[in-house]
């Protein structure tokens, strides 16, 4: 490896790499503001100059390769002067706001400023003013501040795929504008906030809320979808203020959605904050342990076939686990289900529901199918992962069912079960780019999974991969692209109903009114009719399934309790409290533990230490399965179409969101999948 | 020990000196005043009991900026802010718990629009502890009361700031 | 019917004593205070009343109104009964106290020894209180005060023989009579400062304050007392003081005499001197008070045992020789 010499320092550097990162493998820390690791490298905002003992004036290390040879300091009085110079200019037109600037705190050019800033200002002239650019419901812009990074920009082209950021003007009259004075056509636009190293761009709903050094912070996971992107919480107390992204390269590198980063106003409304119970029609409040009473007398009441429950999006493991267990030692029922859309799933084996070629192994691959997905929207993070891959490998992306805009082109190959059976047949000319492909992905969405086609399509395209050799320890193509964060961590946890015959026996039952009881685990996206069940609801938010509930139990939301998630990959993630449960609200394993203990029939496990080992006992067993052959799936023709998604409403945090709501109103008005029609 | 020594104790010299002295200074006039009827000069630095200014034309100059929140080494100031209707930062909460206050000062000193300032009011001793917490409201008051010393304490210090 | 004039008559000559007694106490307190600010170059209590006169009325009134605390752990009937023995027996040594030559409530042979055994007796109000507050520091002030106040006595005591060797008769009237030609405080007048001395450790007057040292324990006896049963502890003690002053002038100073026998002075009545001499010797308390820095305890045993004792043993010895030799002696009776 070549060599350079950083402050009398030899050091060993990677082909390719800038004078500025092999400061940093030196050790030598560079100011900077426009170089971001993840976006392009720019060079405008010069401060990250560093002397170079062969070229007379100070080079700008960001932009500058590293060359076999070169001598570099980073600490000379050369060096600082002409940082300081630099600050100087930056500043002399920044304004002097601070006090009632957001960024305040955890600003880049306020740390900056302290180490090459002046104390007073050389420049009498008045300073720049420009225009506030309105830039959707999310970010709040004040242009003055702006220093002309250039990084907004460029994560809107690059990253996010949209190019509706620019700079017009030069000079003293460059602004940032997104021309058309319009909100960002981006899932993930919030982002420039955690980019802008001013405040220039900052939180809309966040705006004025509080300070950085006032926030509790918490890393945790989010549960928004089913990537799992790391999180870090910020609490004011009990409220959440904030959601951010934190790093982690595996996941979602350092982006997250704007739903994960502004569902968070939804935890503080339309909590469930007491128990409740429907007397004449209405609901009353009523007590733990008068609600809890009467909800063992009714199972008692009732046959235990005539039980159900129903698992929601946002469940964690150990609400999961427990509920399982409360159902099976408590009440002897079976009838569980986790699936309240209905996709069809092979839960023989742990590959058949899960990401296999990880979020990771995007950027390798070189050829990918998606097949009746929207990732864009129903894994965002994972959809600018694949843009990634596009812009890095300029690998060929097709899809059979039309997605809509997905940031990067694609070839749409039809929306109709016979292509899949084309391409295994060999006929379609994809067949043989699979097939030559030396790492391709095939990413099955919800939309292909639904309805009777679903089990020809999954162990159809299956089959062809296990038969093509792409189902192997080191490249496993079949992706199962699940969009709730609770989805994988439930089938791990056996948490359906399916036998020999069908797939959707639990639904079957419940159209034919066979439960009596059906006991909803903060499932929201509900699709039945309540006819005389009685139905139990135990969740954070009073949402639909609140509102047909005769008995409401209230849960802690994903940011009040300590809970473990599987994300899509099968990645197991563990969440921390930030917060804690609003009222008399409880984590919702304790009220299955209470339950139990009520019962007399004890789940045997009575701490989350207790609980985590008979989870994860449970989960690696299901990891460790063998492979099982499946057989050959009767063809059935049916239309594969990408189904609408309302983003910014899917679960019930979301719906309960303020933000998210305006989000959806200005989102109505653009065009997503080519299906939709403007409104 | 010394003759004189024995003689100086003996008739207790240094007591009956000591005594004149006393008896002498009991004459003297007393060097204390006579407090709550008068009271002594307070330096336009002196740090008393807080207030919160408004700009001559009503409005609050507090700018929710949470400088003081965060300097303040007692954790004696909770301040809530939120955004107004005509896009200001104002505060919707700003407590001083004046139970806590250790009257340093910092909170003075980090503001930058001198809204918060200790004024000359240093006798404002309640019955109850509740009537220390003081609000936004209370703290408001104070500053329309002893807005007239407070600028002019403000401007006998600005050469020195 | 006679027995009941007799009480009534006894009841009024008694509040007649106690109620100018309470109420110069009263004055005195705030005297006190008043030469002890001036010393300092401070005001002292000067808003209650003119010149702040009614202070010690209105923190009596204080005393009055705040809860009396009796500790868990104490003996509550010797808690509750020590200052009352400390108030009773500091005011019941006042029955025998000359103002004049008829005014005094019990003229009695032995008055000097009644009042003596009373102010002995004083001791054991402290000794209670220091021992039923169960208490560290209340106990250690009261052991400490007890040491004191019995050491003293013993050279006040001897002070007392001098005096008696020249008078020749227990009785306070014959002792002031005696001073007609001169007050004892020039022929006695080492015994006089000795007896002052002893006066000031014996009331736990500064500099011998040690049972209430405030830096070491906190309030010595009085600490867990609070309201009235504090401020009767306080009475008791400027009582003695005021007693002790008393004592003072009418041993060495001549009582109600005047101090020369002629034409305006002598017109004064006895009561008037006798108010002024003991106004004089409480002052004389107040400046040492504020002059002189506290003892410490061993320095204290030493004055009073080493010093004091041997030097009034000498003087009763001095003083009796001298008497017998120039046949001075005076005729029993």
């Amino acid at each position: 490896m070549p060599k350079i010499i950083i402050n009398n320092k030899e050091v060993e550097f990677e082909e390719g790499m800038t004078v500025l990162q092999a400061c940093e493998l030196a050790g030598a820390e560079i100011p900077r503001f426009c170089y971001h690791e993840r976006l392009s490298i720019a060079g405008n905002c010069r401060m990250c100059l560093v002397e170079n003992k062969k070229s007379p004036k100070p080079i700008a290390s960001c932009a500058e390769p590293a060359v076999e040879g070169m001598n570099i300091k980073t600490n000379t009085p050369l060096v600082d002067k002409a940082r300081k110079g630099v600050m100087e200019f930056l500043l002399a037109n920044h304004p002097l706001d601070c006090p009632v600037c957001d960024q305040g705190g955890e600003c880049d050019l306020q740390d900056q400023s302290m180490f090459y800033g002046f104390d007073y200002s050389r420049y009498s002239e008045n300073k720049r003013q420009v225009k506030e650019k309105y830039m959707g419901p999310l970010i709040k812009t004040i242009m003055t501040r702006c220093i002309h990074c250039t990084r907004c920009i460029r994560f809107a082209t690059e990253v996010a795929g949209i190019p509706e950021l620019g700079a017009i003007g030069r000079g003293e009259d460059m602004e940032i504008t997104t021309y058309l004075e319009r909100a960002m056509e981006s899932e993930m636009s919030a982002n420039v906030i955690d980019l802008c190293p001013v405040g220039a761009l900052t939180s809309k709903p966040y705006a004025f809320e509080a300070r950085p050094w006032d926030l509790k912070k918490t890393e945790t996971i989010d549960v928004m979808d089913a990537v799992g992107s790391n999180i870090r919480v910020d609490t004011y107390g009990w409220e959440v203020k904030r959601v951010l992204p934190r790093v982690n390269e595996d996941i979602n590198e350092e982006w997250i959605s704007d739903k994960t980063r502004y569902a968070c106003d939804g935890l503080l409304k339309q909590r469930l904050d007491t128990p409740y119970i429907r007397e004449n029609g209405r609901l009353q409040k009523s007590s733990w342990d008068q609600a809890l009473k009467l909800l063992i007398s009714k199972l008692k009441s009732f046959d235990p076939n005539e039980v159900a429950g129903l698992v929601g999006d946002l469940a964690d493991l150990e609400m999961i686990y427990s509920f399982k267990s409360f159902f099976e030692k408590c009440i002897g029922s079976t009838n569980l289900e986790c699936r309240q859309d209905r996709i069809y799933i092979n839960p023989q084996e742990r590959m058949n529901y899960i990401f296999n070629s990880s979020i990771n192994g995007i950027e390798d691959s070189d050829f990918i199918l998606l097949v009746g997905t929207n990732p864009r929207l129903e894994a965002t993070i994972l959809n600018a992962r694949i843009r990634k891959a596009y812009i890095k490998n300029k690998l060929k992306i097709y899809s059979i069912g039309d997605a809509g805009d997905l940031t990067y082109p694609y070839q749409n190959i039809g929306s109709n079960t016979s292509i899949i059976r084309e391409i295994v047949s060999g006929s379609h000319e994809i067949s043989h780019k699979i097939k030559k492909a030396k790492k391709p992905m095939i990413i099955i969405g919800d939309s292909a999974l639904y309805g009777k086609s679903g089990k020809y399509v999954f162990e159809t395209l299956k089959n062809f991969l296990s038969y093509n050799n792409f189902i192997k320890k080191d490249w496993n193509a079949l992706n199962i692209l699940t969009q709730q964060a609770s989805r994988v961590g439930a089938i791990d946890c056996d948490v359906y109903s399916i036998n020999e015959a069908e797939n959707f026996s639990f639904f079957n039952k419940l159209e034919n009114d066979d439960f009596k009881l059906i006991y909803l685990l903060g499932a929201d996206n509900i699709n039945f009719e309540k006819k005389n069940k009685f139905v139990v609801y135990q969740g954070s938010h009073g949402d639909r399934g609140a509102e047909i509930a005769d008995i409401i139990l209230p849960g802690a939301a994903y940011t009040e309790k300590n809970g473990l998630f599987i994300n899509l990959e099968g990645k197991l993630q563990s969440a921390y409290k930030a917060s804690y449960p609003p009222g008399d609200a409880r984590e919702d394993w304790i009220i299955f533990k209470d339950l139990a203990n009520m019962m007399k029939k004890p789940l045997g496990y009575h701490n989350v230490k207790q609980l985590r080992e008979s989870i994860n006992k449970h989960i690696q067993s299901k990891i460790n399965n063998g492979v099982k052959k499946t057989n050959e799936v009767d063809f059935i023709e049916e239309n594969i179409s990408v189904k609408p998604i309302d983003y910014y409403y899917t679960n019930s945090i979301a719906r309960s969101s303020k933000v998210m709501s305006e989000c959806r109103q200005i989102s109505k008005k653009f065009l997503f999948t080519g299906i939709e029609k403007a409104s | 020990m010394k003759i004189s020594r024995i003689i100086k104790t003996v008739f207790m010299a240094d007591f009956v000196a000591g005594l004149l002295i006393a008896i002498k200074t009991i004459f003297k006039s007393s060097k204390t005043i006579n407090y709550p009827f008068e009271k002594g000069k307070i330096s336009p630095r002196f740090r008393g009991e807080h207030a919160l200014r408004r700009y001559p034309n009503g409005e609050e100059r507090c700018i929710a900026c949470k400088l003081c929140e965060a300097v303040c080494p007692a954790q004696a100031i909770t301040i809530e802010s939120e955004i107004k209707n005509d896009g200001s930062r104002k505060t919707t909460r700003y407590d001083i718990d004046m139970l806590k206050c250790i009257y340093c000062g910092l909170c003075e000193e980090s503001c930058p629009v001198d809204a918060i300032v200790q004024g000359p009011n240093f006798e404002f001793g309640t019955e109850t502890r509740e009537e220390l917490y003081y609000n936004k409201q209370k703290l408001l008051e104070n500053g329309d009361k002893w807005e007239t010393v407070l600028a002019e304490n403000i401007k006998a210090d600005l050469p020195f700031r | 019917m006679i027995y009941i004039n007799i009480f009534f008559s006894e009841i009024y000559k008694i509040i007649f004593l106690l109620l100018p007694v309470l109420v110069s106490i009263a004055l005195i307190v705030w005297l006190d205070r008043r030469v002890w600010a001036f010393v300092q170059k401070r005001k002292g209590p000067n808003v209650v009343g003119p010149f702040g006169i009614l202070q010690t009325l209105a923190d009596a009134l204080k005393f009055m109104f705040k809860e009396i605390i009796i500790p868990a752990s104490a003996n509550k009937v010797i808690f509750v009964l020590a200052p009352i023995i400390t108030l009773t027996l500091a005011l019941i040594a006042w029955a025998v106290i000359p103002f004049s030559n008829e005014m005094v409530l019990a003229n009695i042979n032995v008055g000097i020894l009644y009042l003596f055994a009373v102010s002995s007796l004083s001791v054991y109000g402290i000794i209670m209180g220091g021992w039923a507050s169960n208490s560290k520091y209340p106990f250690l002030g009261a052991i400490r005060s007890a040491a004191q106040m019995v050491s003293y006595e013993v050279s006040i005591g001897i002070i007392i023989v001098n005096v008696l060797l020249c008078v020749g008769s227990l009785n306070l009237n014959k002792i002031v009579l005696a001073q007609e030609n001169v007050w004892f405080i020039f022929p006695l007048f080492p015994m006089f400062v000795v007896f002052f001395i002893s006066a000031l450790a014996e009331t736990n007057r500064p500099p011998f304050d040690l049972p209430e040292a405030e830096s070491e324990l906190v309030a010595g006896y009085q600490t867990e007392y609070s309201g009235m049963m504090y401020a009767m502890f306080w009475l008791g003690e400027y009582a003695n003081i005021l007693l002790l002053c008393a004592l003072g002038s009418i041993l060495f100073l001549g009582g109600w005499l005047s101090p020369i026998d002629i034409y305006p002075l002598n017109l004064l009545p006895g009561a008037f001197w006798m108010i002024f001499k003991i106004l004089g010797l409480f002052i004389l308390f107040s400046l040492v008070k504020a002059i002189v820095p506290r003892y410490r305890f061993d320095q204290l045993m030493r004055l009073g045992w080493k010093i004091f004792l041997p030097l009034s043993l000498i003087w009763v010895v001095l003083t009796a020789s001298f008497l017998f030799f120039l046949d001075m002696l005076p005729v029993a009776g």
